[in-house]
């Protein structure tokens, strides 16, 4: 009977229910809409058309601004800048730019500007077009002096990197890097500053005895370095602009490996002043020293994380050089580095996504990477006598000393280990880069 | 293969000479039992061998008797003069028995003529006898005769009359039979119409009735029929209609992977990107694959990406879309695509 | 049927060479030679590490047994502290055993002169990273530094320096030239 009820009553249940399948089948048909995901890019560099700027008045001699910029770009290794001979016009503003042209030349972005000599100065306004958008999404002016053409144009490359990949760029910075004339009493060695590009280089110091261990301060006015100038290593930090330079570890013993903190407010440095190579915190206001590390066995190459608290340093207590990582001051170090026997000089990067390093692979050496996030380690560089890894302020490109035809080189990579180049050859053996920090 | 081959015909005559061998032995088996067995029987019955007496001998013949031509001659005449003796003694023989004989005759038809004699007179003695008292049978008869005749006629009278009164009664009661006979034959067929009536409307009824049933199960059969083609065309309909949705489908995810070549091929992740930044754009084509529309609706937070997404889907000019306006409308009218990369470079 | 063949040698061998494995058993002469072997190898290194001729029978009438002894032993210590370079394996600080005599000689050098002082220079090969290499010249340095204080030279007498891979004694890369790189100098002053 009452089965009998609840029939009659569910009847109607029932016919409701299915009218809202009904309904909802309907309702999911219609909001349905097809996804489609992409979750690989193309691999290739992205196509990007430079035009040559329009110039009024007269131009120093060199380089172009825009060829300057078209090469920062292609070094880069994310960039495929368009040969200006195949370009079907040459327009400098927004009203000169068919997309459809270069829509036709596969061209993702158009870069179009002029400019204008002013007395000293050189003037330029540049434009920055996604094609395929149709839109302007770059439009400024920049000047510099005549004199500073490359300023300019490593600014505009900046300008339209950061515009495009959302990252800074970093073709304003600068690069530390020591190189070696001569032989025993007839050893030069220079310490350089110059262009990422390696153009527009100047001889910091020069010395008859070794120059180590580079490092910008954070603000990219000083530089911190190893000099035997005294007979043995000593560590100086050395104003550039001035010229100025000081001793701020002078202690029995080795006295090296500086790195300065992300505040530039202090520094690392190994000493063995205390019996064995450690890594001291040096207040570089002070003067005070704090120990880091304590350990019979060599620790050394101390680099900050990019917390600023934490430290990367190269420690044999393990029996060969691995790579640790220390939250603060004594605390127990934990290895990062398993892959081989030889894993030294941890440079990490500033988002604290990788450590790079020198990493030995049979009897060559390489730079490497270990992934911070699931400790994967890829081996980045192919040359074979890799040495000081140095990576750029946007973690996305790494300098590194090689040897080329018995002579030492400096190349930069993808920190991916994607696209390489040489900077152009020096005299002598190059050696020991730093990238300098952005400097707003 | 060769030694294979070889091997399965050794193995074939096996059998077909094992028989015979078998018979053989068996034949020889038995005759040996057999030979066996006659050596076990008492060799002490054994009858003397008949092959002795058995053997072929060819009788000699025996030697003709030496006889003298002429006396052979003389011996042959005598012979034939003793056979004529012979036969005269048997010719008188003859002779005299036929005189035996034809004397015997005589007497014995003068014997045979006197009793024919004496018979006739004896016969026409008993017939005058016999007329006399035929005569006195005849003249008593008439008078009996007479006087049955006249009895007689009473007697016919008589049963003529009651043969007539039996008549009539016989008739009367057969008249009255008849008509009671005709009175229940009436009956009977009133009742056999009746029946055949009833039995006619039985029929009718259920003739009527299985008509009925048969109308109803054709209709029953009918809709029941009508609802197998119903079902079955519905089936078919809807079986038509998910091939062309699996086609559609099919086809649709076709062009899905097109269009996602295409735009991987387009897509040039920025330097900024990271595995988890997704960005969602809405695009709508013409049936032409032409972009009408791109919008972004859901953005992975980072300026950059975003363009990267608008600017991929942007640069294709036309997108591969199925030439099936129907599913064209079903999909590719207005879909979203999502970008978030998996494997960075 | 090559198979069938070897099988039948197989066996055949197997057999003979369990007949010939009976018939040896008991032979000890293996033994035996290896033994002498063995013997002979320790009698030779020990003839060459210890069996120093003991007295030459030079003998001079003007100096006594004793200032005879002293200036060949001088002589001696002279020639050893003729080496001045010592070298090292890849990536260690340990002394080479054929290094401890020389140094011996040096430290006892540096006892009798108190005013001697002596420079360390520790170097490495071109591999690996400079300040590793920094690191581990002054680990070779400190080495030989602590065998010297501990044969009779005295810490004020001694500075220590590590050039790393600075200054390679030789140029190139080949096992070669890291051989002569990797080492400790002693520079007397």
């Amino acid at each position: 009977m009452n089965a009998h009820d609840s029939y009659r009553q569910g009847f109607p249940f029932t016919t409701a229910l299915a009218a809202l399948v009904v309904l909802m089948l309907l309702a999911s048909q219609a909001r349905a809409e097809l996804l489609i995901r992409i979750t690989e890019g193309a691999d290739s560099a992205i196509p990007i058309a430079v035009v040559p700027f329009a110039e009024s008045g007269a131009m120093p001699a060199g380089d172009k601004v825009s060829s300057i910029v078209q090469s920062d770009l292609t070094m880069s290794g994310e960039f495929r800048p368009l040969e200006p001979s195949r370009m079907l016009s040459l327009p400098s503003q927004r009203s000169e730019v068919y997309f459809r042209d270069w829509r036709l030349l596969g061209q993702r972005y158009v870069l179009v500007g002029q400019l204008t000599r002013s007395g000293d100065r050189i003037e330029a306004r540049y434009e920055l077009f996604d094609v395929n958008r149709e839109e302007r999404i770059l439009g400024e002016t920049a000047g510099a002096s005549a004199s500073n053409v490359r300023t300019l144009a490593h600014h505009i490359s900046d300008r339209v990197y950061e515009a495009i990949t959302g990252d800074p760029g970093v073709f304003s910075t600068k690069l530390a890097y020591v190189t070696v004339t001569g032989d025993g009493d007839n050893a030069r060695y220079r310490l350089h500053v110059s262009d990422v590009d390696g153009k527009r280089s100047r001889i910091r110091l020069e010395s008859r005895e070794p120059i180590l261990s580079p490092a910008w301060s954070p603000d990219g006015k000083q530089l911190a370095y190893v000099s035997f100038e005294t007979g043995k290593p000593v560590v100086f930090v050395h104003e550039l602009a001035s010229g100025n330079r000081k001793k701020v570890a002078d202690f029995p013993g080795l006295n090296s490996a500086p790195a300065w903190s992300p505040d530039g407010k202090s520094m690392l440095l190994t000493l063995s002043k205390d019996g064995n190579a450690e890594i001291y915190r040096l207040d570089i206001a002070s003067g005070n020293l704090t120990r880091m590390t304590n350990h019979w066995a060599i620790d050394t190459e101390g680099a900050w994380d990019h917390t600023g608290r934490g430290i990367y340093f190269t420690s044999d207590r393990s029996g060969g050089p691995q790579i640790y990582h220390m939250d603060r001051a004594g605390a127990e170090p934990r290895r990062i580095t398993f892959g081989s026997r030889y894993n030294a000089r941890p440079r990490p990067d500033a988002k604290g996504e990788y450590v790079y390093y020198v990493h030995q692979r049979e009897r060559a050496f390489h730079i490497a990477r270990t992934n911070l996030k699931n400790g994967e380690e890829s081996v980045i560089t192919r040359t074979e006598s890799d040495e000081s890894p140095s990576v750029s302020p946007n973690g996305r490109l790494l300098i590194y000393a090689t040897q080329q035809n018995g002579t030492g080189v400096l190349t930069v990579v993808s920190a991916n280990g994607g696209a390489a180049y040489s900077l152009p050859a020096s005299d002598g053996d190059v050696r020991e880069p730093a990238w300098g920090p952005i400097v707003r | 293969m060769k030694g294979h081959e070889r091997e399965t015909i050794s193995t074939d005559t096996a059998p077909l000479k094992s028989p015979v061998v078998m018979s053989v032995a068996l034949h020889l088996l038995i005759v040996g039992i057999a030979l066996a067995g006659w050596s076990w029987t008492s060799p002490i019955s054994e009858p003397e061998p008949r092959t002795i007496s058995a053997r072929l001998v060819s009788p000699e013949p025996r030697p003709s008797p030496v006889v003298d031509e002429q006396d052979q001659r003389d011996r042959e005449q005598e012979r034939r003069q003793q056979q004529e003796r012979e036969r005269q003694q048997q010719e008188a023989e003859r002779r005299r028995q036929q005189e035996e004989q034809a004397r015997r005759e005589a007497e014995r038809q003068a014997q045979e003529q006197a009793r024919q004699r004496e018979e006739e007179r004896k016969r026409q003695e008993a017939q005058a006898r016999e007329r006399a008292e035929q005569q006195a049978r005849e003249q008593e008869a008439a008078r009996q005769k007479a006087e049955a005749e006249a009895k007689e006629r009473e007697r016919q009278r008589a049963e003529e009359e009651r043969k007539r009164q039996e008549e009539a009664k016989r008739k009367a009661e057969e008249e009255k039979r008849r008509q009671e006979e005709r009175r229940r034959q009436e009956e009977a067929e009133r009742k056999r119409q009746e029946e055949a009536a009833r039995q006619e409307a039985e029929r009718k009824r259920q003739e009527a009735e299985r008509r009925l049933r048969e109308q109803q199960l054709e209709a029953l059969a009918d809709e029941s029929r009508r609802e197998r083609e119903a079902e079955a065309r519905r089936q078919q309909e809807a079986a038509a209609a998910r091939a062309r949705e699996a086609q559609m489908l099919s086809e649709s995810e076709k062009y899905q992977a097109l269009i996602r070549e295409r735009l991987s091929q387009a897509w040039y992740p920025p330097s900024s990107a990271t595995e988890d930044m997704t960005a969602r754009v809405q695009i709508t084509l013409l049936p032409t694959g032409e972009l009408v529309n791109a919008r972004l609706v859901s953005s992975s937070g980072n300026t950059a990406f975003d363009n990267s997404a608008l600017g991929a889907v942007r640069s294709l000019s036309r997108y591969p879309i199925p030439s099936d306006r129907d599913t064209f409308e079903r999909y590719f009218r207005q879909f979203t695509i999502e970008f978030n990369p998996q494997r960075l470079r | 049927m090559k198979l069938s063949v070897q099988t039948k040698a197989f066996a055949m061998l197997l057999s003979v060479g369990l007949v010939a494995g009976c018939s040896s058993t008991g032979d000890t002469m293996e033994d035996g030679a290896y033994g002498s072997d063995v013997a002979a190898i320790d009698q030779d290194g020990g003839s060459t590490v210890y069996g120093g001729a003991d007295g030459d029978g030079v003998s001079s009438s003007r100096l006594s047994e004793e200032e005879r002894q002293a200036a060949r032993e001088q002589a001696e210590q002279e020639a050893l502290r003729n080496i001045t370079t010592f070298y090292f394996d890849f990536d260690t600080s340990e002394i080479k055993q054929e290094a401890r005599d020389v140094l011996v000689a040096h430290a006892q050098f540096l006892a009798n002169n108190p005013r001697q002082n002596v420079r360390l220079e520790g170097h490495a090969d071109e591999r690996g990273t400079k300040e590793y290499n920094l690191a581990l010249g002054e680990r070779r340095a400190n080495a030989v530094q602590r065998f010297l204080i501990v044969n009779g030279a005295s810490r004020g007498q001694i500075e220590t320096v590590s050039y790393g891979e600075e200054k390679p004694a030789v140029r190139g890369s080949s096992e070669s030239a890291w051989a002569q790189n990797r080492r400790v100098e002693l520079v007397f002053k």
